[in-house]
C-alpha cells in the first residue's frame, strides 16, 4: 500500500521536476547561428586560432604587383585572369617607393625619410601620398619592401574563387610575393549569395589616370 | 415547401424560436441578421433562422483550421526554445509563415492511395476523424452567447462525439493494408478505450458537484468569488479530478508521453503512416483541433471557463479569458510533450488501470461524501476548508512519502 501511494508520489514528483529543467531550459538563449546572416566568427564563439600559413582566400597587394603573369600561368584551374598594357620605354606611372608592413598586419605606402636601413629604437618618418608625413616607432615595423616603379597599365587582375583549388601554387611563384593567401577569419569564411561576387577584382586602375571605359569600370575587392 | 420546412424547424427545435434569449451564436446572428439585412426580415422566422444557422457553420469551418495554423507554429517555436534552438525563422519575420507554406505545400502534394488498400475506407476515414474532432466546438461554449448549440447534455455529447475519432483511427489503420498503420490504429483503439473510462470519472465528478450535463450551466456554477469559484479548487477530489482528467485528455489526444499509436521510432507514423497531401493535412488539423478541444473541456470544466479571475468583477473573462487559459492549457501540454519520454504500452496500461482509475473512483465516492456534507455551496469557508485540504495533502505527501521515496526509488515505479 505504501508502495503504491509512494509510487504516485514519485511519478508526480519526477515529472515535475522534469518540467522545472524544460521550463529553465526554454528561458535560455538559443545557441543557433543564423549562418548565412551571422558568422560565428563575428560573435567570436568556437573559433580556434588558425595557423599561420594556412590556405585562405586569395589577395593581391595591387601596389607591389609588376603584371608578370607567372601566378596566371602556373595556376592549374585557370582561376587568375590578368590583363596588361606597357607604357611606351622611359614613362613611368609611379616611381619606387617603400612599402612599410607594420606589425598589426596593416601597411604605409611611401618614402622612408632619411636612411634606408631602420635601427631599433628610433621613430621613422614615412612621407606619403595620401596622408603627408607619418611617424611610426621601428618596433612597429615588420619589414620594409621596395617598390617597383610602375611602367604599365595593369587593367584586369580577377581572381574566380569559385574555381580556386587552393593549392597556393601561384603564391609561391609570385616574385614580389604580392599575392598572399589570406590566414585570418576573413580568408575562411567569405561566403557569399551570388556566385559572381567571388570573382575579386584587383587592378591599378586607382592608382593611374587612365581614361576607363564605363563598361569595364571595375571595383577593386577590400 | 416553405411552410413545411417552417413547421419541421418548428417541431424540431421548439426552444430556438423564443425570442430575446440570446443563449446561442446563432440566435445572435439572428438577431443581427434580421435587424441589418432588411430581406431576410421579410421572411419567415424559421427560414431566417436556417440562415443564421448556416453563418454560424461557416464562421466555425472557417476560424477553426485557423487555430492548428497557429498551434503547429506555436508548438514548433515551443520545442525549439527548449531545446535550445529557434525554431522556423525563414517564412515571414521569424517564421510566422511557415505553417501556411507547410499547408500549401501538402495541398499541392500528390494524393497516393495504396494499390492494395481499401480504398473507400482509406478515402473516408481522415474525414471521420476531422468532422469529429470538428464537431466537438458545437458544444463548447466561448461565452456567454458565444456557443453553437447549448445542448443540455453538453458534456456528454462531447465525450460521444470524440469516441467516434477511434472508428476513423482504426479505418485508417486498416485501409492503409500496411503493418505500421495497423498496429498503430490498434494501439490507438486500446489506448483510447482505457483512457476514456478515467475521463469519464472525472467529469463525473463535475456533474455530480453542478448537478447539470450542460456546458453553459458548469460554467455559471463556476462564477462569484473568481479563481475560488472555479471547480478546481471548490472541493480537494475535483483538484485530483482535474490532473486525471487532464492526463487521461493528453492520452486521448495521442501526445507523448501517450504517442504509442503514432510512436516515430517504432512504427514511422502510426495510423497515418500511408497517407499524403491533403489527406495528411486533414490528420494534422484534427489532431491540433483536438489539442485545442481538450484544453478547452478542460478550461470549461474545472478553470471557470469564460468567467472571470476576480470576484465580482470581469477581469479576464468572456471570450479572450477563455481562449487564454485554454491556451495556457495547450501550452501546457506542449511542454509536457518535450519533456517526458514516450511510455511502454504496458506502462500505459499500468498507469491507466492501476492509477488513474482506482483515483477516479476514490474521488467518485470523495465528492459524494463531499455534497452530502456541504450541498455544492460556494461559501468562502467550504472552499477555504477545501484549499486547506489540498494544501496539507501535498505537504503531507511531502513529508511521508518525499524522503523515502527519494532515498531508494521504487523499482518499476510508474510515471504518473
Amino acid at each position: 500500500m505504501r508502495q503504491y501511494f509512494s509510487n504516485i508520489y514519485l511519478g508526480v514528483y519526477s515529472v515535475f521536476v522534469g518540467m522545472a529543467i524544460t521550463f529553465r531550459q526554454m528561458l535560455k538563449p538559443s545557441v543557433t547561428h543564423q549562418y548565412p546572416y551571422e558568422h560565428s566568427f563575428e560573435q567570436k564563439k568556437n573559433v580556434r586560432d588558425i595557423p599561420q600559413g594556412y590556405r585562405g582566400q586569395l589577395f593581391n597587394r595591387i601596389e607591389d604587383c609588376i603584371g608578370c603573369k607567372k601566378c596566371e600561368m602556373i595556376c592549374p584551374v585557370d582561376c587568375i585572369d590578368i590583363t596588361t598594357e606597357k607604357l611606351p620605354k622611359g614613362e613611368r606611372l609611379w616611381d619606387s617607393m617603400n612599402v612599410v608592413h607594420l606589425k598589426d598586419r596593416t601597411e604605409i605606402v611611401g618614402m622612408i625619410e632619411g636612411e634606408e636601413k631602420i635601427e631599433p629604437d628610433t621613430t621613422v618618418s614615412i612621407q606619403t601620398r595620401e596622408r603627408g608625413a607619418v611617424e611610426v616607432s621601428s618596433e612597429q615595423i615588420a619589414r620594409v619592401v621596395e617598390r617597383k616603379p610602375v611602367i604599365f597599365y595593369l587593367d584586369k587582375f580577377d581572381i574566380d574563387m569559385s574555381l580556386c583549388m587552393y593549392c597556393g601554387l601561384c603564391t609561391e611563384v609570385c616574385p614580389t610575393e604580392c599575392l598572399i593567401m589570406i590566414d585570418t577569419l576573413e580568408g575562411i569564411e567569405y561566403s557569399t549569395f551570388d556566385r559572381t561576387s567571388l570573382i575579386f577584382k584587383f587592378d591599378k586602375q586607382e592608382m593611374y589616370d587612365k581614361p576607363v571605359d564605363e563598361a569595364s569600370e571595375t571595383e577593386a575587392a577590400d | 415547401m416553405l411552410p413545411v420546412l417552417q413547421q419541421l424547424i418548428q417541431d424540431t427545435f421548439p426552444e430556438f424560436l423564443v425570442q430575446g434569449n440570446n443563449e446561442n451564436l446563432s440566435l445572435l446572428v439572428l438577431e443581427f441578421l434580421r435587424s441589418h439585412v432588411p430581406f431576410l426580415a421579410s421572411l419567415p422566422l424559421s427560414v431566417s433562422h436556417l440562415i443564421a444557422m448556416l453563418a454560424v457553420c461557416v464562421i466555425f469551418v472557417a476560424v477553426v483550421p485557423l487555430l492548428p495554423l497557429f498551434l503547429v507554429l506555436a508548438e514548433r517555436k515551443v520545442s525549439a526554445h527548449i531545446q535550445d534552438r529557434v525554431g522556423p525563422m525563414r517564412v515571414g519575420p521569424h517564421g510566422t509563415l511557415q505553417t501556411l507554406a507547410d499547408g500549401v505545400k501538402l495541398i499541392f502534394k500528390e494524393d497516393h492511395i495504396p494499390r492494395q488498400g481499401d480504398k473507400i475506407l482509406f478515402v473516408v476515414a481522415p474525414y471521420i476523424i476531422f468532422a469529429c474532432s470538428f464537431a466537438v466546438f458545437a458544444a463548447i461554449p466561448f461565452g456567454k452567447s458565444i456557443l453553437v448549440s447549448n445542448l443540455n447534455i453538453g458534456i456528454f455529447y462531447i465525450m460521444a462525439i470524440s469516441s467516434v475519432v477511434v472508428i476513423g483511427v482504426i479505418m485508417a489503420g486498416w485501409a492503409s493494408n500496411s503493418k505500421w498503420s495497423l498496429l498503430g490504429a490498434l494501439r490507438s483503439a486500446a489506448q483510447i478505450v482505457s483512457y476514456e473510462i478515467p475521463i469519464g470519472l472525472s467529469i463525473l465528478a463535475v456533474v455530480m458537484l453542478v448537478e447539470s450535463l450542460k456546458m453553459q450551466e458548469i460554467v455559471m456554477n463556476q462564477g462569484g468569488l473568481g479563481v475560488l469559484s472555479w471547480i478546481v479548487f471548490r472541493t480537494p477530489f475535483t483538484f485530483i479530478a482535474f490532473f486525471v482528467f487532464f492526463i487521461s485528455a493528453i492520452a486521448e489526444v495521442n501526445r507523448t508521453p501517450f504517442d504509442l499509436p503514432e510512436a516515430e521510432s517504432e512504427l514511422v507514423a502510426g495510423f497515418h503512416t500511408e497517407y499524403s497531401g491533403m489527406r495528411f493535412a486533414l490528420f494534422f488539423i484534427a489532431e491540433y483541433a483536438n489539442m485545442f478541444a481538450v484544453s478547452a473541456i478542460a478550461a470549461t470544466l474545472f478553470l471557470g471557463g469564460w468567467k472571470g479571475i476576480l470576484p465580482g468583477y470581469d477581469f479576464l473573462g468572456g471570450t479572450p479569458g477563455f481562449v487564454i487559459k485554454t491556451l495556457l492549457l495547450v501550452f501546457v501540454m506542449m511542454w509536457i510533450r518535450w519533456t517526458l519520454p514516450r511510455l511502454r504500452v504496458d506502462q500505459l496500461m499500468n498507469l491507466c488501470w492501476k492509477y488513474l482509475i482506482p483515483i477516479s473512483f476514490f474521488n467518485i465516492l470523495g465528492i459524494g461524501i463531499w455534497v452530502l456534507i456541504f450541498q455544492n455551496d460556494k461559501h468562502p469557508a467550504y472552499i477555504g476548508i477545501s484549499l486547506l485540504i489540498i494544501i496539507l495533502g501535498i505537504f503531507g505527501a511531502y513529508l511521508v512519502l518525499g524522503k523515502r521515496s527519494s532515498q531508494s526509488p521504487a523499482p518499476g515505479a510508474s510515471s504518473a
